[in-house]
């Protein structure tokens, strides 16, 4: 081959590649499979509210217990009558040089070790406070986010350590959710915004919505949007964290503010439960669906289920049609149908497993695995 | 003027009041009222008002409590398998905890509706009963109240509380639980700013007082130079926070701030402090106990300053602690107890009978949050989602009660006009807030719930 004809192919080639990554990037891979836990296969009724993914395990705090879940099947549901400290349980965490299984309840926290339960409450330990909203682990701690501020507990010792308005500059010590990284503690406040504890420099940062009116958002990317912050997550690939609030979704990159609202972007509500992150992608669990945000390409995607404003209990238990939206950057929608969907369109968390995903609705616990991408047809 | 205000005021609430939840059934979401400002808000308050139109505002769109959970697709309680249609009641009750003068009327007015009501048959025939909770000063260990009224005492619905701290808590646990929630007695303008929809607010709030008090103290009495003495606990600091805001934004920033510890007995040093400062006019934030007290000890000191005060400082103890110095002092008050309504006076001669004593702002309102929280739960079921369902109809409508006249905006808080109180000859008297900006008219919800009336 000539070198003249050698190099039109190369630039010809890498064009249609280009083309292709660019493509195959604006249309996201969809979850168009969904295998939902209800009563109708063991799974405790109502509301969902955490989910943690072990390996194979599958943990979910539900308002009527602990529910394990084992290769796709309700292994067992730990409640009070097996010495868990609630029912209601609200965040769950797996220690992974343990394996103990820690969960956040509404009558304290619980460590499920050894086949058995451990409680701490107010009344038993240094635990700031009985509402356990999160929790989790970082090496021999275990951080709680509790209604009256943030715990430390260190395992090899038994010491608790709190934090609230009185030793940090907590705004209001109402803590909703918890994700701890080898260097931060990030903590989600109602009303008191987003604090980030520094392990190395033992301080507490806050950031709150710099109009300080609750009423307005000021500017798009003023700061955090709201001070009612429901959860947090922290993205090592991005280096940000991503807080949700009933407001909207909010993104920091150490530097600037990323804010997202329903008027300017696919963000399915502004009423968002919880907030997950993984690769480029920021997951919000809003009550109108769950919205997937690819931070590099800006393609949104919605999940929940086709008939999701005439739901009821007995369509939602069996396997309804869902509806997929996908948003590009320049404000256009397709919209999707799926043979399956989620559980409820109320979403409250999230956790992956792999690809997948398991996602807490108000109805029942939700697996949802990849099918189609959203350039192609279902 | 005023006595023509009152007229036009009267025949309005008069021809509002004509409406009932029940009667807004199928009444289409084309028929809702159009935005009104946010919380009865005056325009010199608008935060950046004059610099800037916002981004994005929340809560003047009928949306901004929409729910999409599950909570009305939970299957309905059967009647046939309780005795009791139970009802939580969280209120601070312990005579050791200061804020027990609020909270036991506040008990009182809720088991006065709920005594009636099952006088009246209950619910299809069973009875209501209270699920009562003692609200603790430590606020996180009253916590699991919300708890255990879910899943021991199965309550259909909660009144509760006076704390604004344990109100939140008990928000956002009722959020995860749902539980609808009446709130009769927290002044914190944040628990209805929180989107959540399972609360109904009907006590008048900080941000009510703070327009009401600034109005009053700026742009009627002229005043420039004026001092702020508030209690350093949550009822002090968030109420101080509304008033320091619009004070600032009418270009009247308070040229000095001072606390006081709730149970102070000396406030020398503070009122030494301010007077070396200067100032014409003194605003009080805090209880009726420190507030008699802060007069007193004021008045000795040879300063004579007018005095305005928050609601709390509306009781007789105020008067009974400062004696002659509380005269003109001008307060807030959650309401007129020299109403001579045939409602109120009814109410009045009822609590008097049973309990005793004469009731307070508390009671009447914790009357009135029962018995639309009694209402809401007969029209709606025994079902919790379509209960909060029955709250939400109030958003953008008024409800005549003891007392009295109560409208609810888009995060069901009440923004009716307030009262205000003047100490003369050992005696409050009262007259309805009649603010600048409404010109002698009414104020603009109100204009517009009148022309949704006349539609």
């Amino acid at each position: 081959m000539r070198p003249r004809l050698f190099y039109r192919w190369r630039t010809a080639l890498l064009l249609i590649l280009t083309a292709a990554a660019r493509l195959a990037a604006q249309n996201p891979p969809l979850y168009t499979k969904w295998i939902n836990y209800t009563p109708a296969n063991g799974f405790p009724e109502g509301e969902v509210y955490s989910v943690a993914v072990e390996g194979h395990r599958v943990w979910a705090g539900t308002a009527h217990g602990l529910a394990l879940i084992e290769n796709g099947r309700v292994r067992k549901v730990f409640t009070t009558a097996n010495g868990l400290a609630g029912d209601a349980v609200m965040s769950v965490a797996i220690d992974p040089r343990t394996g103990d299984v820690w969960a956040g309840t509404f009558g304290g926290l619980s460590r499920y070790s050894g086949g058995r339960f451990k409680n701490y409450t107010n009344l038993s330990s240094g635990l700031a406070n009985d509402l356990v909203y999160g929790v989790a682990v970082q090496g021999r701690y275990v951080w709680v986010a509790t209604a009256a501020g943030v715990n430390r507990f260190d395992t090899y010792t038994g010491a608790w350590s709190i934090w609230n308005e009185t030793n940090a500059p907590f705004e209001e010590p109402w803590c909703y959710g918890i994700v701890a990284t080898p260097k931060k503690i990030y903590v989600a406040a109602w009303g008191g915004g987003v604090l980030v504890y520094d392990l190395a420099g033992r301080y507490w940062k806050p950031y709150t919505d710099p109009d300080g009116s609750m009423e307005i958002v000021l500017y798009r990317n003023e700061g955090l949007i709201h001070n009612i912050v429901s959860g947090i997550a922290y993205n090592s690939a991005m280096r940000m964290f991503w807080a949700s609030t009933y407001f909207g979704l909010s993104g920091f990159d150490g530097r600037n503010w990323h804010n997202y609202l329903t008027k300017d972007s696919g963000l399915a509500s502004n009423f968002i439960n919880g907030v997950q992150t993984r690769g480029n992608e920021v997951w919000a669990c809003t009550q109108k669906g769950l919205s997937e945000f690819d931070y590099k390409t800006k393609v949104w995607v919605t999940y929940r289920p086709a008939n999701w404003r005439a739901l009821d209990a007995a369509k939602a238990v069996k396997d309804s049609p869902g509806e997929v939206i996908v948003t590009w950057p320049d404000g256009k929608k397709r919209k999707l149908t799926t043979a399956t969907s989620l559980a409820h369109n109320y979403t409250l968390n999230l956790a992956f497993q792999g690809k997948d995903i398991w996602v807490a609705t108000a109805q029942g616990l939700s697996h949802g695995t990849i099918q189609i991408s959203a350039g192609g047809k279902n | 003027m005023k006595v023509s205000f009152k007229g036009v005021f009267l025949a309005i609430v008069l021809t509002i009041v004509g409406w009932s939840p029940a009667s807004a059934k199928g009444r289409s979401a084309k028929h809702r009222m159009d935005p009104v400002p946010y919380a009865n808000m005056p325009n010199w308050a608008v935060p950046f008002g004059r610099f800037r139109k916002p981004y994005y505002r929340w809560y003047v769109e009928p949306s901004t409590l929409g729910y999409d959970g599950a909570a009305r697709e939970m299957p309905n309680g059967i009647l046939s398998r309780l005795k009791t249609i139970n009802i939580g009641v969280l209120a601070p009750l312990d005579k050791d905890n200061p804020d027990s003068v609020y909270g036991i009327p506040m008990l009182h007015g809720a088991e006065l509706a709920v005594a009636r009501a099952n006088a009246r048959g209950g619910y299809d025939g069973k009875p209501f009963a209270l699920k009562v909770h003692d609200d603790l000063p430590l606020w996180g260990a009253s916590s699991m109240a919300i708890d255990k009224m879910d899943y021991d005492q199965h309550v259909w619905a909660m009144l509760g509380s006076v704390n604004s701290a344990s109100t939140h808590i008990e928000l956002r646990a009722a959020l995860k639980l749902e539980i609808p929630i009446l709130d009769t007695a927290t002044n914190d303008p944040t628990v209805t700013e929180t989107r959540v929809p399972w609360l109904l607010h009907n006590f008048p709030d900080d941000r009510q007082q703070g327009y009401a008090l600034a109005d009053y103290i700026f742009n009627q009495l002229k005043l420039k130079h004026v001092v702020v003495l508030r209690a350093t606990n949550r009822y002090g600091r968030k109420g101080d926070e509304v008033f320091l805001d619009v004070a600032r934004r009418l270009s009247h920033q308070p040229v000095l701030e001072a606390k006081f510890n709730p149970g102070e007995q000396d406030f020398s040093t503070q009122l030494r402090m301010l007077r070396e400062q200067g100032f014409d006019g003194l605003v009080i934030w805090g209880n009726a106990p420190e507030t008699g007290r802060i007069l007193k000890q004021m008045r000795a000191l040879g300063m004579k300053q007018p005095v305005f005060a928050s609601s709390r400082a509306c009781y007789p103890q105020v008067i009974k602690i400062a004696g002659r110095a509380a005269e003109g002092l001008v307060t807030v008050c959650a309401m007129n107890p020299d109403r001579k309504d045939p409602q109120w006076l009814r109410f009045r001669r009822q609590y008097l009978e049973r309990f005793h004593t004469q009731p307070d702002a508390y009671a009447a309102y914790a009357y009135d949050g029962m018995n639309i929280l009694i209402g809401a739960i007969k029209e709606a079921g025994l079902n919790r989602g379509r209960i909060m369902d029955a709250l939400r109809k109030y958003e953008m409508h008024g409800y005549q009660g003891v007392s009295g006249y109560a409208f609810f905006d888009y995060t069901l808080n009440n923004i009716a006009p307030v009262t205000l109180a003047r100490v003369r000859n050992g005696k409050f008297i009262y007259w309805p807030e009649h603010r600048t900006d409404w010109r002698g008219s009414l104020p603009p919800f109100m204009q517009q719930a009148a022309r949704l009336a006349n539609r």
